[in-house]
């Protein structure tokens, strides 16, 4: 069963995709407590791709490392920090852990390349990543609303979405 | 692109095919097959079969002649336990329970002592809207006290609606119907439950946390109560200042206890720094009296003003003799306030008189 | 000559073979399909953002209503996703309980989903009834564990609620000795059943080679013919010490499928057998004593799955170091393995949609969350 820790996916990719990777620094999930212990950053060691490179990253992964099982996009809203943060995750057909790819955009122009015309178990992840943050997947070949009606306005999982009460829900009762 | 056929190794197992085609039957003899089957089964579905173990008879359950047999550790709804003997419910409103609630439809208050204000380990009103609740069985979980547990009963339906949004009332039950319904689990935390339950009992003045619909045990509670206050129990010595016979082992006091020894605190301190001070009579107010804030003056005075309308007819002699192991209410307490203090004006009296009396002899 | 047109016609959502309020937009030329929009949300309950204002224990019962067929599967899924990020550790015990309520989950999941495939296929409740007799008993077996048939909220962060009770096993022993007659009798009322074989052979073919790339898991996987089960290829709690085999299909077809789990029952009754042989005993404890239910867990991610009878569940925990999870996603099973249902379904008749559909086996509180 095929393992291969971040590190070694970092170094592969390195070799065959030297443009591809960012470096990104750790991230403050939330703004520090005015006192008590402050939480940690949140660096994690998976190898991170600049958005242009996504697509030719994920065939490398595909074709040239063999994890041909897509398992999971999740798109995760860091307010603070200002950005969302894609995560991949591949599996062997062979078996074993899987590897991780992370992408980070900016909250305000959340754009990705889709990886749906290449890969079609991608296609509801987008969709519904484009549902519920807005992030944008450019050259996806269906890219509408999955869960909510499509005349809906906003985004509820981003995290200023109102909770309670929005034009929706009589938020100005 | 990983081309198949895929060679993967199976750990512990092998990869089996499934068996499509059965060449052993003919055509059309696979719907005779499934007859078959069904045909047994109708045979055998003139008996009963109530045994895991076999397939063939009939296991409906005629409901709602027959019920089905519910396990113990089945939960519907929540419901609060009352201690039968005492009728003192265990919830002390700790707000675990309400904490824990995932879609928090548990409401409570906790109980006030009405004297002093103070919060009381007894629970005011409690609210359980079950038209919400999930039956996770969260709340019983927490329970420290052993006081809210799943309840069995799932014939709730209702066309009130209102009526599902339940209060104390309806919520309490006998710890026997649950030491019925759920004896093993009951068994397992009933030591620690029915002992923690002996502590919060100390701690609740007056009838405070006995199950309201107890209507006969809170009348008799609180005719015990009034009996205690009203009897005349023989004067002891009022030389001791700390006038109700302290609590002999070290444990926590009840409320009319620690308001006992702060009075008596008090008018030790006032008999040190009060000399010379106008004995006040029975009833008169203590302003000169050492609590120095107004509130607890004024309080005091109220006390002392109710005392002497209690105890009018008899004269102001009595001291209280609280025995440290019954709880006294708390009205009680205000009349041996009033008597402390009238017991040591009267000291202060008989003392200035015996030095009138010399000097005026 | 005589054109014809394409029409779009609506299934559902309120369709009693659907398999929950599920819409699909088809287009037909005349009975065959030529395309097919899923249309989801309709039991949209935003689970996720609600998982995001509870603290990690409030949300086990969350999880519950996620697939609401396969309660403890989610919870081992969600216990093990927190347990991960936290770094809980399980005993041996609680371990073994944990995979025996997931293997009967699994045995019921089967019996359910087949007896509701060959349902949609007017077959008319009758293997409805015998899919769904066995799983009485399963269910009273949960009930006298956990205290709900279906809502168990069972698992807890380092182990189980509570332990199993005296009368468990004894009644899990006489089941088991029910259970091969049972399953062998499900699959010779319908196996060579000269309709189910018109209806489901050829049908809703998912070839090998591309069911890779749609990201399908579980059952629909192995029907293709990928021998892919979490179990085996990333075994995770007790798994590793048990021998069982996994089934694959042929062809790829709703035929394939319905075998295959078939098979899968008869194999989770084998793994049931050997978790009753190694189980610990009582001492062994059923939670971790220092594992704490009210979790803070440091600043971090964690991912967990499962290969619940759905497929591959998972759980993505995203921790800010509070008592509340930052992100809580769910890799929902059936809603990616509804991703090449067009593409199964173009070139078929319209009667075929809701047998494809069957045979893929979704639950709408799953695909919607």
């Amino acid at each position: 069963m095929p393992e291969m820790s971040p590190a070694e996916l970092r170094a592969r990719l390195a070799a065959a995709l030297p443009d591809a990777l960012v470096d990104v620094a750790p991230l403050a999930m939330t703004p520090p407590p005015a006192h008590g212990p402050q939480p940690g950053m949140f660096h994690p060691p998976d190898p991170f791709v600049h958005p242009d490179h996504l697509v030719a990253a994920a065939l490398f992964v595909r074709d040239t490392l063999g994890y041909a099982l897509l398992s999971d996009i999740a798109v995760v809203d860091y307010l603070y920090a200002g950005c969302f943060e894609l995560v991949y995750r591949f599996y062997h057909p062979s078996g074993g852990p899987g590897i991780v790819l992370r992408v980070r955009v900016p909250r305000d122009a959340p754009q990705v390349p889709s990886l749906t015309p290449h890969w079609p178990a991608a296609n509801f992840h987008e969709r519904e990543a484009f549902d519920l943050f807005g992030v944008e997947f450019v050259g996806h070949p269906y890219l509408r609303r999955i869960y909510m009606w499509d005349e809906f306005e906003g985004f509820p999982m981003r995290k200023d979405f109102p909770r309670q009460g929005d034009k929706y829900l009589g938020g100005d009762e | 692109m990983m081309e198949p056929p895929f060679e993967i190794e199976i750990p512990r197992g092998r990869v089996i095919e499934v068996q499509r085609d059965d060449s052993r039957v003919r055509r059309g003899g696979g719907l005779l097959r499934g007859m078959a089957v069904i045909w047994k089964h109708w045979k055998e579905s003139f008996r009963l079969n109530r045994s895991y173990s076999q397939i063939h008879g009939t296991f409906t359950i005629q409901y709602p002649e027959e019920k089905p047999r519910i396990p113990e550790a089945y939960r519907n709804m929540p419901i609060l336990l009352y201690d039968d003997e005492t009728g003192h419910e265990l919830c002390t409103s700790c707000f675990q329970c309400e904490r824990i609630c995932p879609p928090q439809v548990i409401h409570m208050t906790q109980a006030k002592d009405p004297a002093t204000g103070k919060p009381v380990p007894a629970v005011a009103e409690f609210i359980i809207e079950y038209d919400a609740c999930m039956s996770c069985g969260f709340c019983a979980e927490v329970c420290p006290f052993d006081a809210i547990k799943m309840d069995h009963e799932f014939e709730l339906s209702t066309d009130d609606h209102a009526q599902l949004t339940v209060h104390k009332a309806q919520l309490n039950r006998p710890i026997s119907y649950y030491a019925s319904i759920a004896p093993t689990m009951w068994a397992e935390v009933r030591e620690s439950a029915l002992k923690k339950l002996q502590g919060n009992i100390r701690r609740r003045p007056d009838v405070i946390g006995i199950a309201p619909h107890l209507t006969e045990r809170i009348a008799a509670r609180r005719a015990e109560l009034a009996a205690q206050a009203a009897a005349p129990s023989p004067a002891a010595e009022p030389a001791s200042p700390p006038a109700p016979s302290a609590p002999t082992e070290a444990r926590k006091l009840t409320p009319e206890e620690k308001a006992a020894k702060l009075a008596a605190i008090r008018a030790a301190k006032a008999a040190q720094a009060g000399d010379g001070v106008t004995p006040s009579a029975e009833g008169g107010t203590p302003a000169e009296a050492p609590p120095a804030d107004d509130k607890a003056a004024r309080l005091a005075a109220i006390r002392a003003a109710n005392a002497a309308k209690k105890a009018a007819a008899t004269d102001a002699a009595p001291a209280a003799t609280g025995e440290p192991t019954t709880p006294t209410p708390a009205d009680d307490k205000a009349a041996r306030l009033a008597a402390i203090r009238a017991a040591n004006a009267a000291k202060r009296k008989q003392a200035a008189d015996s030095v009138d009396t010399e000097e005026g002899s | 000559m005589l054109q014809t047109q394409e029409l779009q016609v609506n299934i559902g959502p309120q369709h009693p073979s659907t398999h929950g309020v599920f819409r699909m937009l088809v287009t037909v030329d005349g009975e065959t399909v030529v395309d097919l929009k899923p249309v989801f949300g309709y039991l949209h309950r935003n689970h996720e953002q609600i998982a995001e204002a509870n603290t990690y224990l409030q949300n086990m019962p969350y999880t519950d209503r996620l697939d609401y067929f396969n309660s403890m599967a989610n919870n081992h899924a969600y216990a093990m996703a927190v347990e991960r990020l936290a770094g809980i550790e399980v005993p041996e015990r609680a371990e073994y309980i944990r995979v025996l309520m997931v293997e009967l989950t699994r045995i019921l999941n089967h019996a359910s989903a087949v007896g509701f495939m060959i349902n949609d296929m007017g077959a008319w409740q009758t293997p409805l009834a015998f899919g769904m007799r066995e799983r009485e008993k399963i269910l009273d077996l949960f009930e006298m564990a956990s205290g709900a048939r279906l809502m168990c909220n069972y698992f807890r962060f380092g182990g189980v609620a509570r332990d199993l009770p005296p009368e468990f096993i004894p009644n899990l022993r006489e089941l088991l000795v029910a259970l091969p007659a049972y399953i062998d009798e499900l699959e010779r009322l319908l196996r060579d059943n000269e309709i189910l074989l018109q209806r489901a052979v050829g049908i809703g073919i998912l070839p090998r080679e591309v069911a890779l790339s749609y990201g399908v898991t579980g059952p629909v996987l192995r029907g293709s013919g990928i021998p892919y089960d979490v179990r085996k290829a990333e075994p995770y709690s007790v798994y590793d010490r048990f021998d069982f085999d996994i089934p694959i299909g042929k062809v790829g077809d709703v035929y394939d499928r319905f075998l295959v789990r078939i098979e899968e029952m008869r194999q989770s009754k084998r793994i049931i057998e050997q978790v009753l042989e190694q189980l610990p005993d009582a001492k062994g404890g059923h939670i971790n004593p220092k594992a704490r239910q009210n979790v803070r867990p440091p600043v971090g991610d964690a991912y967990a799955r499962i290969e619940s009878p759905k497929g591959e569940l998972g759980f993505y925990l995203v921790s800010d170091g509070s008592g509340k999870p930052y992100r809580y996603k769910v890799r929902a099973p059936s809603f990616i393995n509804l991703t090449p249902l067009a593409d199964m379904c173009r070139g078929y008749k319209v009667a075929d949609i809701v047998v494809i559909l069957g045979s893929i086996d979704i639950v709408m509180g799953e695909v919607d969350r």
